[in-house]
C-alpha cells in the first residue's frame, strides 16, 4: 500500500471510530490490516487534553514585552551604567551594571507601562521596601529604590553563585555542608520574622549560595509587613486554577495557605521546612505527577522522616524538619528555634 | 508601490499559485505583525497576555483598507499572517531557550509569567518539529493547526480562511492534535 493511500485508510477509519461509542470501534477496526489497526488505536489512545491547548499566550506576551525599550550596555538608570541584561520577565528586566564606584550591582527594573498597574507596582515596593529594612549578612541588600526614564528600579548587591534549584539538580549536597546552609537560611528568615516580615515564598529558587559559600534570600517581591493576607492571587494562574506551571511554587506552599488562611511566621517555617527536606534528603517531600497530586501530598500524605530516605543525618536535624512541616501551624517550631537547634547541631554533625 | 498595494499584489500573485510571491509577503507580514504588536501590547499591559488573533485582525484591518478586498485575498491573507506568527512564535521560543542555555550565570526568574513562557517555548519547538514532520504526510492538517494553534483562529475562522468545511476543520485538528501530540510524546 502506498504511503498516501495508507494515510488515507488511517484518517477514514479515525474519524469513524470517533463517531462511534467505545464499544463498537473494535468491529469497525476488525476489518483492518493489523499495522493499520494499530496506528489508528494507537491514535485514538492519545489523551488530548494535555497539550496543544494554546494559543502560547504567555510567549507571544514576553515577545512583545521584550522588544521596546529594552536598555542597552551604556545607558544610564539613575546613578548606574548598565553592563549587560542578566533575564527578562513580565514584569520587566534584570541588568548588570555598575555604581559610580564601579562596583557591580543588580538593576531590576519594573516595565514603565505597568507603572499603571498597581499590584504590580505594589510588589516592586514591597520587594524594595521589605529587603532594604532588613540588614542581614544572608539577605540580599537592597542599595536603592527609585524612578528613572526607564521605569521603576531597583538597585541591589551583585551576587556570584547558584540557587539552590540549580545546586540541588546536580546532585547530593554534604550532610556537613546542608547544616551550614541550613543554619544560615534560618538566621535569615528569624531575623525577617523578628523584624515583623515574612517573606511568603520561600523555596530553592530564591535562595543563592554565593560562591564564598554566603547562603542568601532573595526576591521579597511577595513579602508582607505582619498583616495577615489571604492567599495570593499571583499564585493563581490568570483563571483562578493552579496550572502545571506553578507547580514549583506549590511544591512550598503550607496546607493552611492552600487552604486560603492568612500566612504567619509558621507559614514561612513550612515552606523551609521542606527545602531542608530537600537539602537533607535529597528529595522533595511532596513531590508528585501532578499538581493536584502535590495538592494531595501536602494536605494528607504521610512525610518519609528524612532520615529514612538518606542515611547519616543527624538525629536533630530530622526531628527539626518533621516538626516544620507539621501539618499544625502552632506546632512548628519558629525560626528562631529552627537556627538554634541548627547552631547547637553544628559541632556534632560536621 | 505602497505597501498596502504590494501586498494585494503577491496575494494575487500566490493565489494564482506563485509559490515565491509567499516567501516576499511572510517577511511583510511579519514585520508588520511587530509593529503592531507592539501598539496593541500597551492595551494589554494589566491583563498580561495577548492573543495572537488580535495581533492578526489589527494586521489584516492595516492592509485591508482598501486593498484586501476581495473574499479570496482576505482568506489568503489569514493563511499567510498564521503562518508569519508561527515563524515569530517559534524564533522568540529558539532565542529564548539559546539564551537559558547560554547564561553561564544563574537566571533569576521574574515571575510566573517568565516561567509559563518558558514552558510554551519547550513546547512550541517541539511542536514544530512534529508539524514539519505531519506536513510531509499530510500538509492541509498541517495549516489547520498553524491556523488554530499558531495563530489562535477559532475553528469557524480557521474555515473560511482555508476554504474548508467546519466539519473538514474539526476533523482534521481532532487527527492532527492526536497525531502530534503521540510524536511530541515519543521524543520526550
Amino acid at each position: 500500500m502506498n504511503p498516501r493511500t495508507r494515510w488515507e485508510e488511517i484518517e477514514r477509519l479515525y474519524n469513524d471510530a470517533l463517531d462511534l461509542p467505545a464499544h463498537e470501534r473494535k468491529a469497525l477496526l476488525a476489518g483492518a490490516s493489523p499495522d493499520i489497526r494499530h496506528e489508528v488505536e494507537s491514535l485514538l489512545s492519545v489523551d488530548c487534553t494535555v497539550g496543544l491547548n494554546g494559543p502560547p499566550v504567555y510567549l507571544a506576551a514576553d515577545l512583545l514585552n521584550g522588544q521596546p525599550g529594552r536598555l542597552e550596555p551604556g545607558d544610564r538608570v539613575g546613578s548606574y551604567q548598565v553592563e549587560s541584561l542578566l533575564s527578562v520577565g513580565g514584569m520587566g528586566e534584570v541588568y548588570l551594571a555598575r555604581d559610580a564606584d564601579g562596583k557591580r550591582v543588580v538593576l531590576k527594573i519594573l516595565r514603565r507601562h505597568l507603572i499603571a498597574n498597581a499590584q504590580a507596582v505594589d510588589r516592586f515596593e514591597t520587594e524594595a521596601r521589605a529587603a532594604s529594612a532588613l540588614r542581614h549578612p544572608n539577605i540580599v541588600h537592597v542599595y536603592e529604590f527609585g524612578e528613572s526614564d526607564a521605569g521603576l528600579f531597583i538597585a541591589m548587591e551583585w551576587l556570584d553563585g547558584s540557587t539552590f534549584r540549580t545546586i540541588m539538580d546536580a546532585g547530593a549536597v554534604q550532610i556537613s555542608q546542608a547544616i551550614d546552609y541550613a543554619r544560615q537560611t534560618s538566621g535569615a528568615v528569624a531575623a525577617a520574622h523578628a523584624a515583623g516580615i515574612l517573606h511568603r515564598d520561600i523555596k530553592p529558587e530564591n535562595i543563592m549560595r554565593c560562591k564564598d559559600g554566603v547562603v542568601k534570600i532573595l526576591d521579597f517581591g511577595l513579602a508582607r509587613h505582619g498583616r495577615p493576607v489571604g492567599p495570593d492571587p499571583e499564585m493563581m494562574g490568570t483563571s483562578g486554577t493552579i496550572t502545571g506551571s506553578l507547580s514549583g511554587t506549590l511544591l512550598y506552599m503550607p496546607p493552611e495557605i492552600l487552604r486560603g488562611e492568612p500566612a504567619t511566621s509558621a507559614s514561612d517555617v513550612f515552606s523551609l521546612g521542606a527545602f531542608l527536606y530537600e537539602l537533607f534528603a535529597g528529595k522533595h517531600p511532596f513531590a508528585a505527577a501532578t499538581p493536584l497530586d502535590v495538592l494531595a501530598a501536602i494536605e494528607s500524605r504521610l512525610i518519609a522522616s528524612a532520615v529514612s530516605t538518606r542515611a547519616g543525618i543527624p538525629v536533630a536535624v530530622d526531628r527539626l524538619i518533621s516538626r516544620m512541616l507539621d501539618r499544625e501551624a502552632a506546632c512548628r517550631p519558629t525560626a528562631s528555634e529552627v537556627q538554634e537547634v541548627l547552631e547547637k547541631d553544628k559541632p556534632a554533625g560536621l | 508601490m505602497d505597501p498596502q498595494g504590494e501586498v494585494t499584489r503577491l496575494l494575487a500573485a500566490w493565489g494564482k499559485g506563485d509559490p515565491s510571491a509567499l516567501d516576499q509577503l511572510i517577511p511583510m507580514v511579519y514585520a508588520e505583525l511587530y509593529r503592531i504588536a507592539r501598539r496593541v501590547w500597551n492595551r494589554h499591559q494589566l491583563e498580561n497576555t495577548l492573543q495572537p488573533t488580535e495581533l492578526i485582525n489589527e494586521a489584516y484591518l492595516k492592509f485591508a483598507n482598501a486593498e484586501i478586498s476581495s473574499y479570496q485575498d482576505r482568506c489568503h491573507f489569514f493563511a499567510v499572517a498564521c503562518t508569519a506568527m508561527r515563524q515569530i512564535l517559534v524564533n522568540h521560543a529558539k532565542s529564548r531557550l539559546a539564551a537559558k542555555r547560554g547564561e553561564g550565570r544563574e537566571r533569576i526568574p521574574l515571575d510566573e509569567v517568565e516561567r509559563a513562557a518558558d514552558q510554551e517555548s519547550v513546547e512550541i519547538v517541539s511542536l514544530h518539529e512534529a508539524l514539519e514532520a505531519l506536513q510531509a504526510i499530510d500538509p492541509r492538517k498541517s495549516k489547520v493547526v498553524e491556523m488554530r494553534y499558531f495563530g489562535g483562529l477559532s475553528v469557524e475562522e480557521t474555515a473560511e480562511a482555508l476554504g474548508l468545511s467546519i466539519g473538514t476543520v474539526n476533523r482534521d485538528w481532532s487527527l492532527a492534535k492526536s497525531w502530534l501530540i503521540r510524536e511530541m510524546n515519543r521524543k520526550a
